[in-house]
């Protein structure tokens, strides 16, 4: 006897072997969002709200404050010399690993790595111990008139080691993919070292670097705990806008320590905008989507 | 146009590290000759390749042009035309810019002007047939197309010879029947001695005036194809090679 | 031919050796590898190993240690697990909104350590929008006790594991899912028995990521943790009070013992990672 094909009056769901039932999906996106809104975004509503609490003038008056000016100005001095530094490392690193093969080569990227293993007092603390007053060489610096703890240079060189690995680890895996055969095509068509590196590496590298750059400034205008051991907190000449923040924090100063946090956490929307915008677009180029 | 240049390879070694990619080789490429460097991945044939060209430095022996020492001229000075395997165009440049990259990379004394640059990018795109496509990037290109402008690119320097590291390795069949034939058009047309590396046979055979085979870092056998054919001399020459 | 000296590299043709190794080794040097040397010069030769483990072998140290390296192995458990979660809702599901909730989990490696710290604290102090609500309704204080040190380097922690989990994720071959359901197994068993073990490297990379930046976590957690020496006291903190006492000996004491611990972690966690692929296979 012949099987019958029964149709059933009512096309049931049908649901891919690969997905959860849809009730679970909810309440696992359900129960994600909460743990987020009660993680990242509360906190951040909380920084405009406490910032606004006075309404706006008052926020807006706060930042033009001479210390904070001073603050504004030093971190951005602070970015300013760091990034290019840090940008040339990289570039420099990632040249030399990727288009020459010789040994050692692991090693130096987990030296490279290493700042990521510190913690930022830690960091400082390596600087306040070379340069110190309490060093040899310290004392002598601070005596010929160019100290460098408690000063503007501490804060530079501090800020450099914590966002020392940021472009270069950008740049490597970017650069190992995209191989050698390019910048050899250029020579051989007669182009000098420094042509085929403008003309042809840089060109294909230029999101992963600014990629690179990105986080690096976000991380050289916001660093904390580094700075503040270097610097002595001094007011007025080496606070930055994070210290600024703490010390109005500590004086119960809250509006203009939250309105502070505010412009620091708007610099953190743009980074992070510009950021998807270059993973959206030019994700085959850049080392984040590969990173594993 | 100048005379196509002679090449003689003298004593040729390499190694990487502890590893002998050539053991010392010699050969001599007449002028003009079209030759194909034959053998089995891991015969140094790419290596040999890549020393005319200047891409790497010998361990030991000379590399002579027209009879004067070339060991120690760079890679820009050699004016060799090299394709590459994977033919390494650059990415970001129109197939335009690409082409004309050897000739604005000259010292000003020796570039041409914007306009007689563009002349000659054109006429390189007549030569290998595809007018049209100056405007475009290498992604929308197909392998065919690729292989084309990469030759194209390394004409256009006005080489004294032409390197080519397996060009019709990553084609379709029908692809590769072309393009050999328009690989010995453009021998023919410009005259230049030009090295060719492959592990396929019939390709060789087919286009090449002088087949050198070689294996493990060895030159096994020179000559004309149908010698090779008919009167291999090393066992590897007669196992390798498929009447 | 030239018996040729002892040299780091083959030359090649490819310019740039010089200037570019040059750079790369002498910023390298100045910037990360001296000062770490001084570090642990005057730590076991300028100091010596047993005067250190005299400095650290103290109730108020060792209660600084444990707390920073507790409240960083909760936090970031928590953050492997929810991570893995969080990845997969990210990278499987659809929902509005999710492309900005993509980027926002980035948001804890842009926001400076400081913002988060007092905006954290803002939330769950005694008399903030979450904090109010908990203690009453639960009768839990969060701001001022290890509980929000938990909850500032979860923040802190939270892209590790996601970021590391998520492109895995994506290259999953469906069709091994499919196959273990071809197979009789629930979706359940699936996830847990075939999907969670291939994420169980990335998520073990992510873990030690998080862990090894919520350690020596500084500006999220001082806000928001109370500082009390022996109950709320991280050694990060514990450094900065040395060295405000100018008792550097002590505040490299302190900074070596947390390298070492570290350290260790790290070490174990590589392990760990290297015998789960040996396990695995290549995927």
């Amino acid at each position: 006897m012949t099987d019958t094909i029964t149709i059933p009056s009512r096309p049931r769901a049908f649901r891919p072997a690969t997905t959860e039932p849809t009730v679970v999906k909810w309440a696992l996106i359900a129960l994600c969002l909460a743990v987020l809104t009660v993680l990242l975004f509360a906190p951040l509503i909380a920084v405009f709200d406490e910032a606004l609490r006075r309404g706006w003038a008052f926020a807006l008056v706060s930042l033009s404050e001479p210390d904070a000016q001073s603050a504004i100005w030093l971190t951005l001095t602070v970015a300013a010399i760091v990034v290019p530094l840090n940008a040339a490392f990289g570039i420099a690193a990632a040249w030399a690993i990727t288009k020459f093969d010789w040994r050692g080569k692991a090693w130096v990227i987990t030296m490279i790595d290493l700042p990521f293993s510190v913690s930022p007092v830690v960091a400082g603390l390596l600087f306040v111990l070379m340069f110190g007053a309490n060093s040899a060489l310290g004392a002598w610096l601070v005596a010929s008139g160019f100290p460098i703890v408690f000063a503007v240079p501490g804060i530079v060189l501090a800020t450099l080691f914590i966002t020392f690995p940021f472009v270069a680890r950008e740049l490597i895996p970017v650069m190992l993919e995209q191989g050698r055969a390019e910048e050899e095509a250029a020579l051989t068509l007669g182009a000098s070292g420094w042509r085929t590196f403008l003309t042809v590496t840089l060109p294909n590298i230029r999101w992963a670097l600014l990629y690179g750059v990105l986080l690096c400034n976000a991380r050289a205008m916001g660093e904390f705990g580094a700075v503040a051991v270097v610097s002595g907190k001094i007011r007025g000449q080496t606070t930055t806008m994070p210290l600024m923040i703490e010390m109005f924090y500590n004086e119960y100063l809250s509006v203009a320590a939250f309105t502070m946090a505010g412009v620091l956490a708007l610099l953190a929307f743009v980074t992070l905008a510009l950021k998807s915008a270059l993973e959206w677009r030019y994700a085959d180029q850049l080392a984040a989507t590969h990173r594993h | 146009m100048e005379t196509p240049v002679n090449i003689e390879i003298e004593d040729i070694a390499k190694e990487f590290g502890t590893t002998a990619a050539l053991h010392p080789v010699s050969l001599t490429i007449p002028s003009g000759t079209l030759v194909a460097l034959l053998g089995p991945s891991g015969s140094g044939k790419t290596t040999l390749l890549r020393i005319l060209g200047g891409l790497e430095f010998p361990s030991a022996g000379r590399v002579l042009f027209d009879g004067s020492d070339a060991t120690g001229l760079t890679v820009q000075e050699r004016r060799a035309g090299f394709v590459f395997q994977s033919y390494a165009l650059f990415r970001h440049m129109t197939v335009f810019d690409n082409i004309a990259y050897g000739l604005r990379a000259r010292p000003s004394k020796t570039r041409p002007p914007a306009a007689e640059i563009a002349r000659r990018v054109n006429k390189l795109l007549d030569l290998i047939k595809l007018p049209d496509i100056g405007a475009r990037y290498p992604s929308q290109l197909s392998g065919g197309q690729r292989q084309r402008v990469a030759l194209a690119r390394a004409l256009a320097i006005e080489p004294r010879m032409l390197l080519l590291d397996e060009p019709f390795g990553a084609l379709d069949a029908k692809v590769r029947k072309e393009l050999r034939q328009g690989l010995r058009d453009i021998h023919d047309t410009t005259g230049l001695t030009t090295v060719f590396v492959t592990h396929d046979q019939d390709e060789a055979m087919e286009l090449a005036d002088l087949v050198v085979v070689m294996s493990m870092g060895r030159i096994e056998q020179v000559g004309k194809p149908e010698d090779i054919r008919s009167r291999p001399r090393t066992p590897f020459v007669r196992e390798f090679i498929t009447a | 031919m030239i018996a040729r000296p002892f040299t780091l590299r083959n030359p090649t043709p490819m310019p740039g050796w010089g200037l570019s190794f040059g750079i790369m080794v002498t910023m390298l040097s100045v910037i990360v590898l001296i000062p770490m040397a001084v570090l642990l010069w005057r730590g076991f030769i300028g100091f010596g190993a047993a005067e250190m483990w005299e400095v650290v072998n103290r109730p108020r140290v060792w209660s600084a240690l444990e707390l920073s390296f507790r409240a960083a192995l909760v936090a970031s458990l928590f953050n492997l697990v929810f991570g893995v979660l969080l990845a997969w809702v990210l990278v499987r599901y659809r929902f509005p909104g999710k492309r900005l909730i993509d980027a926002a989990v980035d948001l804890p490696f842009a926001l400076p350590t400081a913002v988060a710290g007092i905006a954290l604290t803002a939330i769950y102090a005694p008399n903030g929008a979450l904090g109010a609500p908990i203690g009453e309704a639960f009768g839990i204080r969060v701001a001022y006790t290890e509980l929000g040190i938990w909850i500032a380097l979860i923040f802190v922690g939270l892209p590790f594991v996601v970021r590391t989990v998520q492109p895995v994720i994506e290259e999953i071959d469906r069709e091994t899912e499919e196959a273990s359901a071809t197979l009789g197994a629930s979706r359940l068993r699936t996830l847990t028995h075939v999907v969670l073990p291939m994420l169980a490297p990335a998520a073990l990379t992510g873990f030690a990521l998080a862990l090894a930046r919520s350690v020596g976590e500084y500006g999220s957690v001082i806000f928001i943790a109370g500082n009390l020496p022996n109950v709320t006291e991280i050694a990060p903190l514990l450094i900065v009070i040395r060295l405000e006492e100018f008792d550097y000996d002590g505040a490299v004491a302190i900074a070596i013992a947390m390298l070492t611990i570290s350290f260790a972690l790290l070490l174990a966690i590589n392990l760990i990672q290297i015998w789960s692929r040996r396990r695995m296979g290549a995927v």
